[in-house]
């Protein structure tokens, strides 16, 4: 327990924390405002923390990203070479190729940071892609947090053009490679596609020597502010509707269990934010990426074996690869092959992930508000689609890197695509069909494979005495999920387990007596030894901040 | 506000405690990293230099001839016949040294089944009983009155563009434009269509990369004196030996495969770890 001294010390912090309210209050009058956000609770499930990852990533790829552009010159000007990197002397090359050239090479911290930009890219858009499985598996997009799921969507949409376009810029072998396959599938678009072709490049490919300066405009300016302005939506209404949770002790729909924003979280996310740092600069200064002075300046008669897009495109390029060479025709006109899976595929793709909340509250009759969620298990059909979904995006992303699977394997090129070809219809149906067998399995099984509650929930009452909820209920109940009334079942569980009525009471008791609305510092609440959890009231729905 | 100034250090002391766990170590793994990085990326490229002439000469003495003989009844007439005629394998009364060298110097050659597509291997024989074998064959091809290509010679590559000099950029030009389409800019191989597998350059001799660009290990199409001079095919072999040799810049090659294993990396290390770190950090409850 603590000391008197520690005791004292900890009144000092609060009186001091009281000291620039107060400051800040005298000036601005918005303490209160201050003193509730720095209160909020944040569930801190370890899943929750991904997004944060992906929005480190970001943060990190804008700041490499305006050291690389000071070096930058998006010039299609043709230049001769006579730099330190001997095999490319006396090359003729693009303005654009060059700069990036004495970029990894003459500039101080200039490859450090390419290579950082170049990970931190790759990893943003694995930390989003895993992100938005959690959102999908968990059915957080549930009412009330549709808007946010299709903010969401739309991040990931302009985050994959945003690292294509960043990865054409250097103007080497592969981006010039990547472009002309992105140019042919613009020219496939039925009617409008040559005219669009010609108007974006400015002229047939490779384009004019606008292209180049509108792609970096693009990538350095109106892609990245797009992102800030929907993360900044996305986080908005996030804070506004709160965070879901999963089901557990003490929790409900109505109130929301985990750590207050100051200090316990805000630490826990400044951490992540040094270890996201720590990944991508450690990546960038061992780790090659995308040495464009091997590839060499882009030539049209020129092409290399291992050409492959940055991972995020790899699917479509798989896509590509697996599309068999079926004619169509429609009004006399043939359509181009391309134009199926590099336009119609990601187009059907992306409205059914857009649509999803809709497709989902009619595959389950579900139209209510959710802020606690399903566990993956309790809706079998959402997991296995969604499972099956995966596999087909896998299957493609293989079809993208065959050549490199065959000459590891030893196996033809031929017969890999042949495979692939029918794994990506077998791949998703048997994928899914086992899931769904796992679900219900799991369900009858009860017990969660990999997590369980840790501790139980500790509550001060109004005497300021402590009481243990829920640690004698780390089992869960046995037998007590049906097999299809998914999460309410799960809920009742819960509820069942702890006793609803004392714990619904405790909780109450909670958040009327809750530390750090009042008068209380919250740093009180540390003296019983750390991580204690903090209860806050949940909106109805999402609706109105109910809190303080 | 009047009061007692408030002891700093104490006030500190619950946030030093968490920030020396949580952000003390990782903010030394990037000072190392940096560090690393400093010391990865200004340690330039090593000279380039293979330093051999034009064409590499064969023995003709009739000691060496002989006891190639004698090694070529043994392990390969069982295929390509006595006397080198040709029997379930080609004849190789046109071959040539350079296309002997290669095949027996790569381990290409004895082939241990004719249905196989010949791959690099150790090498059977020593150089020395290399030589011989090469002495043999081309004993016989000139004797036939149809000698083939000689062992190409391989010249180090000067800094600056000269008659008689090859130039790791006229190198680099000419892989990108003919190799690099099979074997990959950085020249780590890929796939063919029916099944064969286009091998990695990295193992490959400077000699050995003139040689092959030569002969054209079927399937790989041979390249004559009409496409390439001597110089230029030196100037290939340099640079191709420069690419498998000199130290990655930036770091870590990984596998020399472009954005695939890129990827790989990524999502497994990169996003890896930070999803072990979310799971320390946060709640499992
Ligand atoms: C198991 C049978 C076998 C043995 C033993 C064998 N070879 Fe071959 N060799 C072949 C076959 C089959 C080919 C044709 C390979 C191809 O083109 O794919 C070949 C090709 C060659 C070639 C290239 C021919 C050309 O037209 O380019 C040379 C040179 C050669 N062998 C030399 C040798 C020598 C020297 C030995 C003995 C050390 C040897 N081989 C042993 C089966 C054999
Ligand atoms: C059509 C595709 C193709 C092209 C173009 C091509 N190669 Fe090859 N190369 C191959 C294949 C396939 C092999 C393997 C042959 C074998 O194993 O018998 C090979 C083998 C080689 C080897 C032997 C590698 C080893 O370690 O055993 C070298 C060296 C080589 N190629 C160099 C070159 C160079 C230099 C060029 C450009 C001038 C070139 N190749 C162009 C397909 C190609
Ligand atoms: C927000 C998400 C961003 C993503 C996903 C992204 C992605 C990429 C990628 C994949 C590359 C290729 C790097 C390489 O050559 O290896 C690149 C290059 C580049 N990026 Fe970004 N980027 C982002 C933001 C930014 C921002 C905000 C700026 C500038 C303000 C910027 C400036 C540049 C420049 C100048 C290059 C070309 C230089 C080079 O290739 O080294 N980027 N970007």
């Amino acid at each position: 327990m603590s000391t008197a001294a520690e005791r004292s010390a900890s009144r000092k912090r609060a009186e001091r924390q009281e000291q620039v309210l107060d400051f800040v209050d005298d000036r601005l009058g918005s303490s209160r405002w201050i003193r509730s956000a720095l209160d909020k609770i944040f569930p801190d499930h370890w899943s929750f923390m991904v997004g944060e990852v992906a929005m480190y990533c970001f943060v990190l790829l804008l700041v490499t990203g305006v050291y690389l552009a000071l070096f930058y010159s998006p010039s299609s000007a043709v230049v001769t070479y006579h730099g330190s990197y001997a095999p490319l002397d006396g090359q003729k090359m693009t303005q654009a190729y060059e700069s990036v050239i004495n970029l990894s090479f003459n500039v101080r911290f200039g490859l450090l940071m390419r290579q950082a930009h170049h990970w931190a890219a790759n990893i943003f858009l694995a930390a989003i892609a895993f992100h938005m499985c959690r959102v999908f598996f968990t059915g957080a997009f549930r009412r009330p947090r549709e808007v946010n799921w299709i903010i969401g969507i739309t991040l990931l949409l302009i985050s994959m053009l945003e690292g294509f376009s960043g990865y054409s810029l250097p103007d080497d072998l592969l981006s010039g490679s990547g472009l002309r396959v992105v140019f042919s599938i613009v020219q496939s678009i039925p009617l409008i596609g040559p005219w669009l072709a010609f108007t974006v490049w400015g002229g047939p490919f490779p384009g004019s020597s606008a292209f180049l300066e509108r792609l970096f405009v693009i990538h350095e300016f109106i892609f990245p502010l797009l992102l800030a302005g929907l993360l900044g939506a996305h986080l908005a209404i996030l804070w506004h509707q709160k965070h879901t949770d999963f089901p557990g002790p003490g929790k409900t729909e109505k109130n929301i269990v985990g750590s207050r924003l100051w200090p316990q979280y805000a630490i826990k996310s400044q951490a992540l934010l040094m270890f996201v740092a720590m990944v991508v600069f450690g990546l960038g200064g061992l780790v090659q990426i995308n040495p464009i002075w091997i590839y060499g300046p882009f030539e049209a008669a020129r092409s290399s074996a291992g050409t492959q897009p940055d991972w995020y495109v790899g699917w479509l390029d798989g896509a590509m690869r697996l599309w068999p060479h079926w004619e169509f025709r429609s009004f006399g006109h043939e359509i181009a092959n391309p134009f199926f899976p590099g336009i119609l595929l990601p187009g059907l793709v992306f409205t059914a992930i857009y649509a999803w909340p809709w497709i989902d509250k009619r595959l389950f009759s579900d139209y209510g508000g959710h802020n606690l969620l399903d566990r993956p298990r309790d809706k079998p059909l959402r997991t296995a689609l969604g499972v099956a979904a995966l596999i087909f995006f896998v299957d493609c992303t293989l079809a993208s890197a065959t050549d490199l699977i065959g000459n590891g394997l030893q196996v033809s090129f031929e017969l890999l695509i042949e495979i692939l070809q029918y794994g990506s219809f077998i791949g998703p149906a048997v994928g899914g069909i086992v899931t769904y067998r796992a679900c219900l399995l799991l369900q009858r099984g009860g017990a969660h494979p990999i997590q369980r509650p840790v501790g139980g929930i500790i509550v001060r009452d109004a005497h300021g005495a402590y009481h243990t909820l829920g640690a004698a209920h780390e089992e869960h109940a046995p037998g007590g999920h049906g097999a299809d009334n998914g999460h309410s079942n799960a809920e009742e569980a819960v509820l069942e387990r702890v006793g609803a009525d004392r714990e619904e009471a405790e909780a109450d008791r909670a958040v009327r007596t809750g530390p750090g609305h009042g008068a209380e510092p919250v740093q009180e609440e540390r003296q019983s030894g750390g991580a204690e959890p903090a209860v806050d009231e949940q909106g109805d729905q999402g609706g109105h901040h109910r809190q303080g | 506000m009047s009061q007692a100034p408030v002891p700093v250090a104490r006030w500190r002391r619950p946030f030093e405690a968490i920030r020396r766990r949580a952000l003390g170590g990782p903010l030394a793994l990037i000072g190392v990293a940096v560090a690393l990085f400093a010391v990865l990326s200004w340690a330039g490229p090593a000279q380039a230099g293979t330093p051999v002439r034009w064409t590499v000469p064969v023995s003709t003495k009739p000691a060496d001839i002989k006891a190639g003989n004698v090694l070529f009844d043994l392990h390969c007439s069982s295929c390509h016949g006595m006397g080198a005629v040709g029997a379930s394998a080609p004849a190789l009364l046109s071959v040539g040294p350079a296309a002997v060298d290669f095949f027996v110097s790569t381990g290409r050659m004895p082939l241990n089944s004719p249905k196989a597509q010949p791959v690099r291997h150790r090498p059977y024989f020593s150089p020395k009983q290399i030589a011989q074998i090469v002495a043999y064959v081309n004993a016989v091809d000139v004797a036939h009155g149809t000698p083939g290509p000689g062992i190409p010679a391989v010249v180090a590559a000067c800094k600056k563009q000269g008659p008689e000099c090859p130039t790791l950029s006229e190198g680099d030009q000419l892989f990108l434009l003919n190799c690099a389409q099979c074997h990959d800019a950085s020249g780590s191989g890929g796939m063919l269509s029916n099944g064969y597998v286009i091998p990695s350059l990295r193992a490959a001799t400077a000699t050995q990369i003139a040689e092959a660009v030569r002969v054209g290990p079927r399937p790989m199409p041979n390249f004559g004196p009409g496409q390439f001079t001597d110089q230029q095919v030196a100037a290939i072999a340099d640079y191709v030996h420069w690419l498998s040799t000199a130290p990655d810049r930036g770091g870590l090659g990984i596998a020399h495969f472009g954005p695939v294993p890129e990827g790989f990396v990524a999502i497994i290390f990169g996003l890896g770890i930070l999803l072990v770190v979310s799971r320390l950090i946060g709640n499992r409850g």
